[in-house]
C-alpha cells in the first residue's frame, strides 16, 4: 500500500512539473443524475470552458424516474436529449451515457462502475475532474453517493498500472488527474468547515460563478422533464396540504423556467454567502499542492 | 498559541449553542422504521418523541425489519419470540397502533440487497401514507451496529422514490398510489463523532418522560436485567455507599429504577443543554429541505387558498 501512495505521489510530482495552460486543459464531469451537476458545479465548469479546457461529462444513470405522467423509458429518451442540449450550453465537447438505471446504483456493483469510469479517465486524460462529493451529508439521492464513492475510487485506480491490465494492452496507459473537484448541492450544514489538517484532505473551496450565471441558468432550464415534473411535485404536496403557489398556479413552460431561475440564483446566493461574489459555487477541492507535501516540494 | 487555544473555546461555544425548539409538522400518521424491537425506545430517541406526537393527536405504526434473534440469552427461536413481545409492550405504553415485522435475520442484514428492504419500506409507505419517519440517521457516524446502517440507508431512500411512478410500478397496479414523506426525524449517538448533526430539541413534559421511560423498561429482556442490578448494589457496597430508594427492592425491581432514573437523566441532560426542562435532539428534515434553493421560496410565497 505504501508503494500505492509513492506511486500515486511520483506521478503528481511529475504533473506538477509541467503545468499545462487553462486553454489546454481536458475536463471531465461525473454526474449520477442529469440535474446535480448542473445545479452544484455548472457554473464552474462552463468557466473552465469558457477559458478554452475542453470538456468530457459523463452521466451515470439514465434518469429514468425523473418525470411526470411519463413512462420510464420515454423519460429516459427525454433525459438523454435534454442532459445533451444542458451540457451544450454549457460547452462540453460530449456527453457519455453509461445508462445505469436511475435509482438503482446500490445494486450496481461498484468496481464495475469504478473501473468504467476508469475507463474514460484514462482514455480522455484530463487535468480537472469533477465528481459527486460522496461524503456531503444528508444528500438526498443516493445514486450521487454511489457515483462518487466509484468516481473517487476511479481517479486513484487510473493512475496505477495494476489496475485493469487489459485497457493498458489496449494502449489506455495510468493517467493521474491532479486537480479533483468534490461538488454537492449545500445541504450539508457543515460543508464549509476544514476537512482535517492531513496533506491528502481535500478542502472547502468557494468558485465565482457570477460572470457564468446566465448560461448555468439557460442549462438549468434545458432540462424540461425534471423541471416539470419538480414543478409538479412541489404543487401537489402544496394542494395536499391546503396551499397553493400563484406562480405554480398554471403549470406551464414560462412557471417552470421562473421556478428554474429561482432555484438557480438561490444556490447561487448561498454559494457566495461569507465572500464578495454574487453568485458562487462550493466545493472540496484537492489540487497538487494538496497532495505534494511541502517536504517533498521544497 | 493563544490565537488557536481561542479559536478553540469559541469553537466549543459554538457547539453548545443551544438547538432550537422545533416547530412540530402538522399531519395524521407516522412511521418509525427501525431494524430492532428496542430502537424506539432508547436513550438517544424515540420514545419521549412517540409519546409527545400520540398527545398531539399522530397515530403511529411500527416496522421492525429484524427478527432480535441475538438480543438476549435465550437463544436464537426465543429471542425472536421474548423481544417481539416487549416491543409490542413498548409501542402498546407509547401509543403505537400496529408493528409490522420485516423478520430480516438480526445482525445479518449486510447481504440483504438495499432495493429489497427498500422494495418493502415503499409499498408499507405507500400503503399507509405517513407524513413523518422517524429512523436512524443514514449520515451517523462510527456506528458498529450494521442493522442500524443497512435500516437507515434503505430507508434513506425509500421516503423518497416512494414519491415516483416510475419506482416499483407493480404497487400502482394494485391500487396503491406514490406518497413522497414530507418530514423526517433522524437519530443517532450525539457522542459518536460529527456524522449525527441534531438541528432541532423537541421539548418533553413529565408525562411523556414517564412513557418513555415505561417503555424502555418494557425490554426486560436486554434492558433492566437483575444482573445490572446485583452488579451496582455490589460496586456501591465496596465503597460503603448505599442508595435508599433501592432499598427492599429485588434486583429486577432495583433494575427497572435504575433504568427509569437513567432515561430521566438523559432526558433532563438533553433538555438543560438547549434551554428546556426535558428534551431529545434530532435531525429534523423539513418538507423542502431537500430543495435548498427553493425553500425559502417556497415558504414565503405558499399560501392557504
Amino acid at each position: 500500500m505504501r508503494g500505492l501512495c509513492f506511486s500515486l505521489l511520483a506521478a503528481a510530482v511529475a504533473l506538477a512539473a509541467a503545468p499545462r495552460a487553462a486553454a489546454q486543459k481536458t475536463l471531465l464531469v461525473i454526474t449520477a443524475d442529469q440535474t446535480d451537476y448542473v445545479l452544484a458545479a455548472g457554473g464552474a465548469v462552463a468557466a473552465m470552458m469558457a477559458q478554452g479546457a475542453t470538456g468530457y461529462l459523463i452521466r451515470v444513470t439514465n434518469d429514468e424516474k425523473d418525470s411526470w405522467d411519463l413512462a420510464p423509458e420515454e423519460t429516459a429518451r427525454r433525459a438523454r436529449m435534454e442532459s445533451e442540449e444542458a451540457a451544450r450550453i454549457l460547452g462540453f465537447r460530449e456527453v457519455i451515457s453509461l445508462g445505469y438505471r436511475a435509482g438503482e446504483l446500490g445494486g450496481v456493483s461498484p468496481t464495475e462502475l469504478r473501473d468504467r469510469l476508469m475507463f474514460y479517465i484514462r482514455l480522455h486524460r484530463p487535468e480537472v475532474l469533477f465528481i459527486p462529493n460522496p461524503y456531503a451529508h444528508y444528500v438526498e439521492v443516493l445514486d450521487r453517493f454511489y457515483a462518487g464513492q466509484a468516481a473517487e475510487e476511479a481517479r486513484r485506480a487510473a493512475a496505477l498500472e495494476n489496475f485493469q491490465p487489459p485497457f493498458a494492452i489496449a494502449g489506455l496507459k495510468p493517467h493521474l488527474v491532479p486537480e479533483l473537484y468534490y461538488y454537492a448541492q449545500p445541504v450539508d450544514p457543515r460543508r464549509r468547515e476544514p476537512e482535517g489538517p492531513a496533506t491528502f484532505v481535500p478542502q472547502p473551496k468557494v468558485v465565482d460563478i457570477t460572470p457564468m450565471i446566465e448560461r448555468k441558468l439557460r442549462a438549468a432550464k434545458a432540462l424540461r422533464t425534471a423541471n416539470y415534473s419538480l414543478a409538479m411535485r412541489i404543487r401537489q404536496r402544496l394542494e395536499e396540504t391546503g396551499r397553493r403557489l400563484p406562480l405554480l398556479e398554471t403549470v406551464n413552460e414560462a412557471a417552470v423556467e421562473k421556478l428554474v431561475e429561482i432555484n438557480v440564483r438561490k444556490l447561487g446566493e448561498i454559494g457566495a454567502q461569507g465572500t464578495r461574489f454574487k453568485y458562487a459555487e462550493e466545493f472540496h477541492y484537492a489540487g497538487p499542492e494538496y497532495r505534494i507535501p511541502k517536504s517533498y516540494r521544497d | 498559541m493563544r490565537s488557536l487555544a481561542l479559536l478553540a473555546l469559541l469553537a466549543l461555544e459554538a457547539a453548545a449553542a443551544p438547538l432550537p425548539a422545533v416547530k412540530m409538522p402538522s399531519g395524521r400518521l407516522f412511521m418509525v422504521i427501525q431494524p430492532h424491537h428496542d430502537d424506539h425506545t432508547t436513550d438517544y430517541g424515540f420514545g419521549g418523541l412517540i409519546a409527545r406526537l400520540v398527545d398531539e393527536g399522530w397515530r403511529g405504526v411500527y416496522i421492525r425489519a429484524s427478527n432480535d434473534e441475538k438480543d438476549g440469552a435465550h437463544g436464537y427461536a426465543l429471542n425472536d419470540q421474548i423481544n417481539l413481545k416487549e416491543c409490542l409492550e413498548a409501542c402498546r405504553i407509547l401509543g403505537i397502533e400496529r408493528v409490522h415485522s420485516l423478520n430480516w435475520r438480526n445482525d445479518y442484514m449486510d447481504p440483504i440487497p438495499t432495493q429489497e428492504l427498500r422494495a418493502q419500506l415503499i409499498l408499507l409507505i405507500r400503503l399507509y401514507r405517513p407524513d413523518l419517519v422517524l429512523g436512524h440517521d443514514p449520515w451517523g457516524h462510527y456506528d458498529r451496529n450494521p442493522d442500524h446502517r443497512k435500516v437507515a440507508w434503505a430507508m434513506a431512500e425509500a421516503v423518497w422514490m416512494a414519491g415516483y411512478a416510475g419506482v416499483h410500478p407493480e404497487h400502482l397496479a394494485a391500487g396503491l398510489k406514490p406518497h413522497r414523506v414530507p418530514y423526517l426525524f433522524l437519530k443517532a449517538r450525539v457522542d459518536y463523532g460529527r456524522g449525527h448533526e441534531p438541528n432541532v430539541v423537541v421539548e418533553l413534559n413529565e408525562s411523556q418522560i414517564a412513557r418513555k421511560q415505561k417503555a424502555y423498561s418494557a425490554h426486560r429482556n436486554v434492558y433492566a436485567s437483575p444482573a445490572m442490578a446485583r452488579a451496582i448494589r455490589k460496586q456501591l457496597a465496596a465503597e460503603g455507599l448505599f442508595v435508599p430508594e433501592l432499598e427492599g427492592l429485588n434486583d429486577q425491581q432495583a433494575a427497572v429504577l435504575i433504568e427509569e432514573w437513567y432515561m430521566e437523566w438523559i432526558s433532563r441532560k438533553r433538555g438543560e443543554e438547549n434551554g428546556l426542562r426535558y428534551g431529545e435532539v434530532y435531525w429534523f428534515r423539513d418538507e423542502f429541505d431537500h430543495l435548498p434553493g427553493l425553500k425559502d421560496y417556497l415558504r414565503e410565497n405558499a399560501v392557504q387558498p
